[in-house]
């Protein structure tokens, strides 16, 4: 495989760009649906009635996030066919592990005493779950959350083989047709977009720190 | 006034009762003291109470009222509970912290602002100081000052006090028990007071009762237990120096000669005042080098105590 410099800036500034917008989406999709269900599980998992079936949903999601995510379209193919909504489906799957297990991580680590003393002042349980769990847990949440979203990031190109178009359309465009420039600018996209992303979400993950935690 | 009918407490999954048909009642404006072992139940019959655990089997009654008719978040925004572990909430300030019950209860802002400034005083803390910081930001002691301030905010007639004096060091705590008691002359409330220190359990309480394995062993005045524990348990839990201990709370007035000729009492090289414990007869008398001080009822001496009296007096409910 050849390499030419000028194919490359090509590669940069013309061919790829189309498909960073389309990329970011098959991140944040995913991403927001995958908080969607893992954050009130884990809320669930962490409450007395339903403590004791964490064990054996976080070994679900752990199983999950251990078959590649060909598999899981595979294993979708006969109902969802080929196309945008199984890799959205995919990828989802795929977000949940690091959000379910921050999000019990982060509720399962607010200090015993604190809950205690809110609740023997005579807080409600809901005003205990909103004014003291859920701003003292959100940084491991986000942090859960930004986890998820850069392996998102990476994983999406895969999405491309099932005709679920983003970035990896790039790369796999430059595999078959042996253009190393192609390859490399997708993949410094996709790069770019983890980091992007890692950033962003770092920055609000550091604005719900209170100063204390930091 | 807290009644306790026979209450009894086993958690799920055991089968010792962590505490087990305890009655007793408090009378409004006593402190009870709660003391014995680490484990002993203490801490669970305070939670009883606010409704933070449930009874097995039993009754419990504030002013009458069986607690299990009322609801338990409102029953525990009148009743102020200092836990043990402090669990100041991290993430509010001071301010916002001890204003936590008066904001459940919606009191006006402006009340609520000047309701904090002033209990921080009362627990003697400069409010401009602490106000606005983190309880990160405070030291063992402070905090403890602001568990005490937070419990006192809505100023209920109830308190729940579990070992709030434990996580200081012996000289602040002497302090801190020293402010409470004087605070507590003035609000009068009715304190349910936990700790594993039976010279705390002394100095606190207006009545001590004695727990072991979830069982109440004695329940009396403090001069009652020092002079009449109930059992060895007892006995070891107050330890060698029962007659000592005893001083500290016997008034030089009920030991205290009235000597048939005043001369001899005027001619005392050392005086104390007629309620001022015997101890403190010891310490002058050791002061000044003498067996003997007299005994003032304000200006007038109205008699002499002794060291032979002292002795007499010791041996006497040391049982020996
Ligand atoms: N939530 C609970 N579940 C099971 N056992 C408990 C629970 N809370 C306390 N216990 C047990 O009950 C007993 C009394 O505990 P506690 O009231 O905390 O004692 P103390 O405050 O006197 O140290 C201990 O043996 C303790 O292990
Ligand atoms: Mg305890």
């Amino acid at each position: 495989m050849n390499f030419e410099f000028e194919r490359f800036v090509i590669a940069m500034f013309d061919r790829a760009p189309p498909y960073i917008l389309e990329h970011m989406q098959l991140v944040l999709i995913p991403l927001a649906i995958a908080t969607a269900i893992a954050f009130p599980v884990g809320v669930l998992l962490t409450r007395a009635r339903y403590r004791r079936y964490s064990g054996r949903v976080m070994g679900i999601f752990n199983t999950g996030q251990t078959i590649p995510p060909l598999a899981v379209i595979a294993v979708f193919f006969p109902f969802l066919g080929l196309g945008y909504r199984p890799a959205v489906i995919a990828l989802t799957l795929y977000a949940l592990l690091p959000i379910a297990r921050n999000t019990l991580a982060g509720l399962a680590g607010v200090p015993l005493e604190v809950k205690d003393a809110a609740r023997g002042m005579g807080m409600t349980e809901w005003q205990t779950f909103r004014q003291i769990e859920i701003p003292l847990s959100l940084p491991v949440v986000m942090s859960g959350i930004k986890t998820s979203a850069v392996l998102t990031a990476g994983t999406a190109a895969l999405a491309a083989l099932v005709g679920g178009k983003g970035m990896g359309a790039v790369i796999f465009a430059g595999i078959n047709f042996f253009r190393m420039e192609l390859i490399l600018a997708g993949t410094i996209y996709i790069g770019l977009i983890a980091l992007f992303l890692d950033r962003v979400l770092s920055f609000i993950e550091a604005r719900m720190t209170p100063s204390y935690m930091k | 006034m807290i009644q306790l009918e026979q209450v009894k407490k086993i958690f799920p999954q055991t089968t010792v009762p962590a505490v087990d048909e305890i009655t007793f009642s408090i009378n409004k404006g006593n402190i009870c003291v709660f003391v014995g072992p680490s484990g002993c139940g203490k801490t669970t019959i305070l939670r009883m109470i606010n409704r933070l655990v449930e009874p097995t089997s039993g009754n419990i009654y504030i002013d009458g009222e069986n607690i299990l008719h009322v609801n338990s978040d409102e029953l525990r925004r009148r009743i102020g509970y200092v836990i043990q572990q402090v669990g100041l909430l991290p993430h509010r300030t001071i301010e916002q912290n001890v204003g936590l019950v008066p904001r459940l209860l919606k009191w006006p802002e402006a009340r609520i602002k000047a309701r904090v400034m002033e209990l921080l005083e009362v627990v003697g803390l400069d409010p401009s100081e602490t106000a606005w910081k983190y309880p990160y930001q405070l030291s063992g002691g402070q905090m403890q000052r602001v568990g005490v301030a937070r419990a006192l905010a809505a100023d209920p007639p109830i308190m729940l006090m579990d070992e709030p004096f434990g996580a200081v060091d012996p000289i602040v705590r002497g302090r801190l028990q020293d402010e409470f008691l004087r605070l507590q002359q003035e609000v009068k409330k009715t304190i349910c007071f936990v700790t594993h220190d039976i010279n705390e359990a002394l100095k606190m309480g207006d009545y001590i009762v004695v727990m072991n394995k979830g069982k109440l062993v004695q329940k009396g005045t403090p001069m009652e237990l020092l002079s009449e524990p109930a059992n060895d348990f007892v006995k070891d839990l107050i330890g060698d120096d029962r007659g000592v201990k005893l001083l500290d709370l016997t008034r030089a007035e009920s030991l205290m000669m009235v000597p048939e000729s005043y001369p001899v009492a005027r001619d005392c090289p050392c005086f104390i005042d007629a309620i001022q414990p015997v101890k403190m007869a010891l310490e002058v008398m050791m002061k000044n080098d003498s067996d003997v001080v007299g005994v003032r009822r304000g200006d007038k001496v109205i008699g002499t105590l002794s060291w032979t009296e002292i002795k007499k007096h010791i041996h006497r409910i040391s049982g020996d």
